[in-house]
């Protein structure tokens, strides 16, 4: 491992246990009233998504180590966990989302953990720029040999410069997205960097009224089991 | 009694806490290792990069004597261990930092403290 992927380590290590202490301390208060349990839920929560961009960050380090095993995945059992993790974000953002389900139930190739981080990055984003009480979607389609992901947000449009970067098939790095606020870009910077590692095409069409991400996964040859 | 080797201290108390007040805190191995000539808790918590000799060193000079090699040990660390099987160390169980509870600490020493 090199010196600067070994300091970044470090460095996550380092950020991440404070953030696990404070969820720590969340969840030791006893006896709480209904205003308060809500305040220490959003304080697990929002210690709980740091936690994971940490986590993340260190895993694009380790990406080169090739630790991440492609396996078949389940799409629809993916997106209902994040969906999952993340409605009660939806809920006190006042953001609505919609899941539609239209591919068969077919096995992709991938990286659970990746996978599940793409999905989870791309909905934050969305959750993040569209505007009050829109809907954004999520859409699981089959396009030949690929299942189709799209994250659809109405809010403002995606600036050109990251539009490139995504349909060239990932974010370069970082950085400060003037014309949509409050960003530095990196959940697409995660994702668009599993993404590619995964060979799975990331891209975004631009709307007029906002912007969809998607990714496309190699359909497996494994059957699918009944169930899935 | 009930060991809680962990160097932060508010983390510590965090463990503590859910562990119940019979456990006693120690902010490194080394006193930890001291202890086990005086008392011989029925369950540790141990974190792994700790100041000092790191809980795998522990756990190696735990094993090295037939009474505290069968104390239970459940880690307590943000490192990822996978599915690593850990039950030579006596290692009963692996909390993540990340996303342990204190009903996950609740659990343990109901199932082998109590």
């Amino acid at each position: 491992m090199d010196v600067e992927v070994d300091g970044i380590l470090v460095a996550a290590h380092e950020l991440k246990a404070p953030l696990a202490v404070l969820r720590q301390l969340a969840l030791s208060f006893d006896g709480m009233d209904d205003k308060n349990e809500r305040i220490r839920h959003e304080m697990v929560n929002v210690s709980e998504r740091a936690i994971k961009q940490v986590n993340d960050l260190a895993k694009v380090k380790r990406l080169d180590d090739r630790l991440f095993e492609m396996e078949p995945v389940a799409v629809r059992a993916v997106c209902d966990d994040v969906t999952r993790e993340l409605a009660h974000l939806f809920g006190i953002s006042r953001r609505n989302l919609k899941i539609k389900y239209s591919n068969r139930s077919r096995l992709v190739v991938a990286n659970r953990e990746l996978l599940h981080s793409v999905i989870y990055n791309f909905l934050l984003n969305a959750m993040h720029y569209s505007d009050a009480e829109t809907i954004s979607t999520l859409t699981v389609k089959d396009k030949n040999n690929f299942v189709r992901i799209d994250i659809r947000d109405f809010g403002p449009a995606l600036p050109n410069n990251i539009w490139r970067e995504m349909r060239d098939g990932f974010v370069k790095q970082p950085t400060s997205i003037a014309m949509r606020p409050g960003s530095s870009g990196l959940g697409l910077y995660i994702a668009s960097k599993f993404s590619y590692y995964m060979n799975a095409k990331v891209g975004a069409v631009r709307h007029r009224d906002g912007t969809s991400f998607y990714v496309e996964l190699p359909v497996s040859r494994q059957a699918v089991l009944p169930g899935v | 009694m009930i060991f809680v080797i962990e160097d932060d201290p508010i983390m510590a108390r965090c463990i503590k806490n859910a562990a119940g007040a019979d456990a006693r805190i120690f902010s490194n191995a080394i006193e930890a290792m001291q202890a086990l000539d005086e008392e011989m808790p029925k369950l540790i918590f141990l974190d792994i990069l700790l100041t000092g000799p790191d809980g795998f060193t522990f756990l190696n000079e735990m094993i090295s004597y037939p009474d505290t090699a069968k104390i239970p040990v459940v880690i307590v660390s943000s490192l990822d261990f996978g599915s690593k099987d850990l039950s030579v160390y006596g290692v009963v169980g692996i909390l993540n930092k990340d996303t342990m509870t204190p009903d996950d600490i609740k659990d343990y020493v109901r199932k082998y403290a109590e």
